[in-house]
């Protein structure tokens, strides 16, 4: 019996060891590469393979790590978990000054790379660069060229909501000639609430206001409202909702929403130059661009663009050369130029880049951008939870008919004074 | 007993690993959450943010927030929906399955199969039947035309969207539970089926008089596993309508169908507040072990009645 106890004592010595051994050499295989979490699933294979060759040139590792779109997992759950875990990524995303408060006692300052003058979108508090702006998006209202030349609507009309109000009902009486479904492809369903609640919400943050002037944000912040834009946007929505389809309103999913439109089913589609690859799938052959937002009786005449998130640097991790080398490189190698515009389809946020992105809407952005007709996006001004507990909730019974107009005015502006508090 | 004392250290060597790993990934993060929820933790790197204890402010503020009652009120009612159309539909297919019927390992498996299939999948496997798939069907046969209606989307209210996710709760977990009653069924002594039959009895009696009190112990274990699977509902809730439609409740507007267990994530993960999280799974672990303690007891009182 005792030789059988021996035994199995030094059974348990050696698998100790060998786990010991096996978590050093983990360790060890951390420090020779890096590992990067962002938040844009739809561009994951790209990155994963710019990422295998740039491993290959470099002889350091390099994992990519997607996370959010749809209901799964976002970002910030994503970097929650891992910080707990004591495994905080050497390169992040982060989307805005929210998310940067969050993580500021880590995130590395980096106004000396050389990436910093070739662009103008980098993300910067007060003077410092903090983050690597990954690209360019932009949304304003994507319309189906071929149906508003059979109605007969010049889009570059569209500048305010009595404008809309005069497109959408002319294009409603004749929808069913047209084989319409409806005239805008607007979702506003729980799990889409980042179209309500971050990106149209944006419309009474930003539409017509100077690119860096945040007064409206600033305002609401401290719990102050301006119940005339307010109520201007309000209309606005209800608009939107009204001329929707209600099954996509109320229940529909990504797919739905950009499937009716893709499809034909709609002359509107509220969303970004991110479905580019989406109505490509679905062999779009209409022409497409982008319209303002008709949230103000007065014109606003641009669209919002900005660089949807950034990259910033882990200052606690212990790669950061190679890391500050993954995203020069990506600035300054033709293998980086290839990737961001040809292989991931977005629009380069850098002067280097001299290629630009093939997808129809990604081309009316920059047209927009080329102009200078944009405005700035300030919903990340928000939390998470405000905007997708609090306004998304509100928005979702608006669409469902649960509340008026009035109502939904009231609702938003007791939220606004909540945050005051 | 002796061989056991004899075999002594052997025996705790063998149970060493396993002990470990339940101290480990069980306990000592169990203990470690609790004390946690008394703290204001947030696992972020924010500007001059240290570890507080806040005492039992989690806990009370949970009290006051009205989308954590209504969460709990409308897990109370799902688990009582779902506990009695499991086990209805679980009793209903094993008495099927158990009876002369052909290709019966056939159905048995049929409705087996859907536990096997992860709930985030069936969330959005049904997502698109709810959504798509019926009213397409309504479109199509003249006299379903009210499906088609976008005001009867199943996922359109809330009261149907708990309804669904009673139906896809169901869908997947009756066949399990079928499985208990198969096995317990099958345990019933033949003669005393004989018996009632030359007595007389009809098939509802002798299901009510014969089977009934024979699966008696079956009934303990469906009646604990469908409570607790219930209470704890997540992946279904969050794939199928991500605790969507809205809805009001103490003058705020909140998630119309969110669970308990999706509440606790939603506060802990969207609202950045990992401590009030982990005071409410707090609540959450004492309130589930009452009602199981209740139910066991219950259960245990009536088998020995029956």
């Amino acid at each position: 019996m005792r030789r059988i106890d021996a035994m199995v004592g030094a059974m348990l010595v050696a698998i100790s060891l060998v786990a010991g051994v096996a978590f050093a050499s983990g360790d060890q295989e951390a420090n020779r590469s890096i590992r990067l979490t962002q938040n844009k699933p739809e561009i994951d294979d790209a990155l994963q393979s710019y990422a295998r060759t740039w491993s290959e040139r470099t002889g350091i590792g390099a994992t990519v790590q997607s996370v959010g779109g749809g209901s799964g997992a976002s970002i910030g759950q994503q970097l929650r978990a891992d910080f707990a875990a004591g495994e905080m990524p050497d390169i992040f995303a982060i989307e805005g000054i929210e998310m940067y408060r969050e993580w500021e006692r880590i995130v590395l300052d980096l106004s000396d790379e050389s990436w910093v003058d070739e662009t103008t979108v980098a993300f910067s508090v007060d003077g410092a660069v903090y983050g690597f702006p990954v690209s360019i998006e932009g949304w304003g209202l994507a319309y189906n060229a071929d149906i508003l030349r059979q109605v007969g609507i010049d889009p570059s009309t569209l500048t305010n909501y009595d404008a809309y109000v005069d497109a959408f009902a002319r294009i409603d009486a004749v929808k069913d000639e047209l084989g319409l479904q409806s005239v805008v492809s607007m979702a506003a369903s729980i799990e889409m609430g980042w179209v309500t609640a971050h990106h149209n919400f944006n419309s009474l943050l930003s539409n017509g206001l100077a690119y860096d002037d945040q007064s409206v944000a600033q305002a609401l912040l401290a719990g102050q409202v301006d119940q005339q834009r307010l109520g201007e946007y309000a209309d606005w929505v209800a608009l939107l909702f009204r001329y929707a389809d209600p099954a996509v309103l109320i229940t529909g999913n990504y797919d739905a929403q950009v499937g009716a439109f893709a499809t034909g089913r709609t002359a509107f589609l509220h969303q970004g130059n991110w479905v580019d690859p989406n109505l490509a799938g679905a062999n779009v052959t209409f022409e497409v661009g982008y319209a303002p937002h008709g949230s103000s009786r007065r014109d606003t005449v641009g669209i919002f663009v900005a660089a949807p998130s950034f990259y910033v640097i882990n200052a606690e991790s212990p790669n950061i050369e190679a890391a500050k080398q993954f995203l020069a490189d990506m600035v300054f190698t033709q293998a980086g130029h290839d990737y961001m515009v040809n292989e991931a389809g977005m629009i380069p946020a850098f002067r280097t880049v001299q290629i630009g992105p093939a997808g129809p809407l990604s081309r009316a952005v920059q047209e927009w951008t080329a102009e200078g007709n944009v405005y700035a996006w300030n919903q990340y001004q928000f939390t998470t939870e405000f905007r997708d507990q609090t306004l998304a909730t509100i928005y979702n019974r608006f669409a469902a008919g649960q509340i008026d107009r009035d109502e939904f005015v009231r609702l938003m502006t007791e939220a606004f004074e909540q945050l005051a508090n | 007993m002796q061989r056991l004392h004899r075999n002594g250290p052997l025996f705790w060597a063998f149970l060493t690993p396993v002990l470990i790993a339940f101290l480990m990934v069980i306990v000592i993060p169990f203990c470690i959450g609790v004390l946690y929820s008394f703290t204001d933790w947030n696992a972020t790197a924010r500007a001059g943010q240290g570890l507080r204890i806040v005492g039992f402010e989690n806990f009370t503020a949970s009290f006051r927030d009205p989308s954590f009652l209504y969460s709990f009120l409308l897990t109370l009612v799902y688990t009582v929906l779902n506990v009695a159309v499991i086990n209805t539909v679980a009793i209903a297919v094993a008495l099927a399955v158990t009876g002369k019927l052909r290709f019966r390992n056939a159905y048995r498996m049929g409705f087996f199969i859907p536990y096997l299939i992860g709930g985030l999948i069936l969330g959005f496997l049904w997502q698109f039947i709810f959504n798509s798939a019926i009213p397409a069907i309504g479109r199509s046969v003249g006299f379903l035309r009210a499906f088609a209606e976008p005001d009867n989307l199943l996922l359109g209210s809330v009261p149907t969207s708990v309804l669904a996710l009673v139906i896809v709760g169901s869908w997947q977990y009756a066949g399990y539970i079928m499985m208990i009653y198969v096995a317990a069924i099958e345990g019933v002594p033949q003669e005393l089926y004989e018996a009632a039959h030359i007595d007389g009895a009809n098939a509802w009696e002798r299901f009510r008089t014969i089977t009934i009190p024979m699966i008696a112990q079956a009934f303990t274990i469906t009646m604990f596993l469908t409570l607790v699977n219930s209470f704890k509902q997540f992946d279904v809730n969050f794939a199928l309508t991500s605790g969507g439609p809205a809805t009001t409740f103490m003058g705020e507007s909140i998630l119309g169908t969110e669970l308990l267990a999706m509440n606790i994530y939603n506060t802990a993960f969207v609202g950045n507040d990992l401590a009030a999280g982990q005071a409410r799974a707090a609540l959450f672990f004492i309130v589930l072990v009452a009602f199981s303690l209740i139910q066991v007891t219950y259960n245990k009182q009536r088998e020995q009645e029956l």
